[in-house]
């Protein structure tokens, strides 16, 4: 039986039932980065508290996307062109790059909807490898 | 603050990288000398020698103790030295630029009066995979590893953004960046140093395989190795070498800027707070006020094509106009020798390649010798004053300089 991990520790919230992307958040001046930091990234904050952990919005519209047609080599080969890397902006203002899941590549859009989801990257002998995704919203959800 | 001047310079050919070429450190040291004996000084009489580092850590195995990761200091030992400071400087594809700047700040304060600039690379092939290191496993590090994103597949976001916001199709950019790549081609064909002396019409570039939508293969430079050198001087000094020293007017230095939307290479993320692309503006602004010009000075444009849509935008942000100017300036080809606006008639990284971390000595070359009138079948058709270079790369390193006729 394979091992499900995630291909980064700490990038997104797993084993969870509500798939979230891990950021932190700077009570002081309302910062957010991702991955998460331990330090501030505002030139204009005076780091008077300390950043805490923040989960990301889930859903986000896309800002803009490429369908990368080759295939990348050894050791990320199993990034199989083609597929579809986007930068998906979240209501916090963060624009987070990722793959996006899609069935039809010709229905991209720039502004369309698309929602956080967990899913396999690849598998080797003896692991499954877990990433983040985005995938199209379907309906008024 | 004293002026200083470029009183010499020399570049190698770019030729194909990825495999063992002719030894960079022979090929640097003859550049070097070759700057040095125009600039009619002896390494002797140098105070500082400069040098970038190279992109071959980048490729694997490879190690920060790599001797193309310490140039200066062996080019020192190579050419002979008595009292220049040398020092690398490492900023991915903007690292000769940030060499260049580092050395004429120092020039200006007066620190030093004699410095050469040089570097070298021999890129490696393909795609990069900066992987993470047992040493340091930053999750900032690996975006290639998760998302899969390739520098072209930066670009290639960027390019549709552009598209989506001047409310085209993007397969207006996709025409746009095939002719840019036909009409660098062409001096291309008229540089001995370029890599590919062959026209490649914007026809064959529509037709070459898709890398990542919209940006086709012959719109992404190859990866080269090449390199140059750069002698500078307190503008004293320059007046008593030559009759024609270019002056550095202004160099900048960037950075990733806090609330730049637009995705800079290696990222997982960006916080929207800014127009897209301030963070390629704000250093040419800041170049612009330390030369004491503006947009409208600029005579001639020689910028770090990684792609043929970062022609574009650097036309945008270097004249600071509205989309639709820089296109129209294409389409009407009015960046050739004989148009308004000459823009990368060394035939650019379109023709040359790219030698990474070294790509700023074709560009400083090509500026020096077209301000000097010495470009032969390049040269620009107009009376030439003032040229802006710019280099941008990985992590938002950049550097733009401005050179100006400086007789």
């Amino acid at each position: 039986m394979k091992k499900e991990v995630p291909i980064i520790e700490g990038l997104f919230k797993w084993p969870s039932e509500k798939p979230q992307l891990i950021g932190s958040r700077c009570p002081k001046c309302g910062s957010i980065q991702f991955p998460k930091s331990t330090v501030c990234n505002n030139p204009d904050c005076d780091h008077s508290a300390a950043v805490e952990e923040y989960v990301l919005s889930p859903v986000g519209t896309l800002y803009t996307y490429t369908v990368h047609a080759y295939s990348v080599r050894e050791p990320f080969q199993y990034h199989k062109g083609p597929y579809v890397v986007g930068a998906v902006e979240l209501p916090e203002g963060l624009i987070v790059v990722g793959r996006i899941d899609i069935q039809d590549e010709k229905a991209l859009r720039i502004g369309m909807k698309l929602r956080l989801k967990i899913g396999k990257l690849y598998e080797d002998d003896q692991n499954i490898y877990l990433s983040y995704f985005f995938e199209p919203v379907i309906g008024n959800d | 603050m004293t002026e200083c001047a470029i009183v010499g310079a020399a570049i190698t050919n770019w030729i194909p990288s990825g495999e063992p070429t002719p030894l960079l450190m022979d090929r640097l040291a003859e550049a070097s000398i070759k700057a040095l004996r125009e600039a009619r000084l002896t390494p002797g009489e140098l105070d500082a020698i400069i040098c970038n580092t190279s992109s071959i850590p980048f490729d694997s195995p490879a190690f920060i103790t790599s001797s193309a990761q310490h140039f200066a200091h062996r080019l020192a030992e190579r050419i002979g030295i008595r009292e220049a400071q040398c020092m690398n400087v490492s900023a991915a594809c903007a690292s000769a630029a940030i060499a260049f700047s580092a050395a004429t700040s120092m020039a200006k304060s007066g620190l030093i009066k004699k410095v050469l600039i040089a570097g070298i690379d021999n890129s490696p092939r393909g795609f990069y995979l900066p992987e993470q290191s047992y040493l340091d496993p930053d999750p900032y590090a690996a975006a290639i590893k998760v998302i899969g994103a390739t520098n072209p597949a930066y670009w290639a976001m960027w390019a549709r953004r552009r598209a989506y916001e001047m409310g085209k199709d993007v397969e207006d950019i996709k025409e746009l960046m095939a002719l840019v790549k036909e009409i660098h081609s062409q001096y291309g064909t008229l540089n001995p140093y370029a890599r590919y002396r062959k026209i490649f019409t914007a026809d064959e570039v529509l037709k070459s395989p898709i890398v990542c939508d919209p940006l086709h293969l012959y719109m992404i430079c190859a990866t080269c190795s090449g390199g140059g050198a750069v002698v500078v001087t307190d503008m004293e000094t320059a007046k008593k070498i030559t009759d024609k020293p270019v002056k550095v007017a202004a160099s900048a230095v960037g950075g990733p800027l806090y609330g730049e939307p637009m995705p800079r290479l290696r990222v997982f993320s960006t916080y929207k707070k800014l127009k897209p692309f301030t963070e390629w503006r704000k250093p040419i602004e800041k170049a612009y006020k330390i030369a004491g010009i503006t947009a409208e000075d600029v005579d001639i444009i020689e910028c770090h094509d990684t792609s043929c849509f970062h022609t574009i935008n650097w036309i945008d942000q270097i004249m600071g106009w509205e989309r639709e100017e820089t296109d129209n300036l294409i389409r009407k080809r009015q960046i050739r020798h004989d148009g308004e606006l000459p823009v990368n008639l060394s035939g650019g990284t379109a023709s040359f390649g790219e030698s990474v971390y070294s790509q700023a000595f074709m560009m400083l070359h090509e500026l020096f010798r077209q301000l000097r009138g010495e470009a032969q079948e390049r040269q620009a058709k107009k009376n030439l004053k003032i040229g802006v270079c710019t280099a941008y790369g990985a992590y938002g390193a950049y550097g733009c300089i401005i050179l100006e006729k400086g007789w």
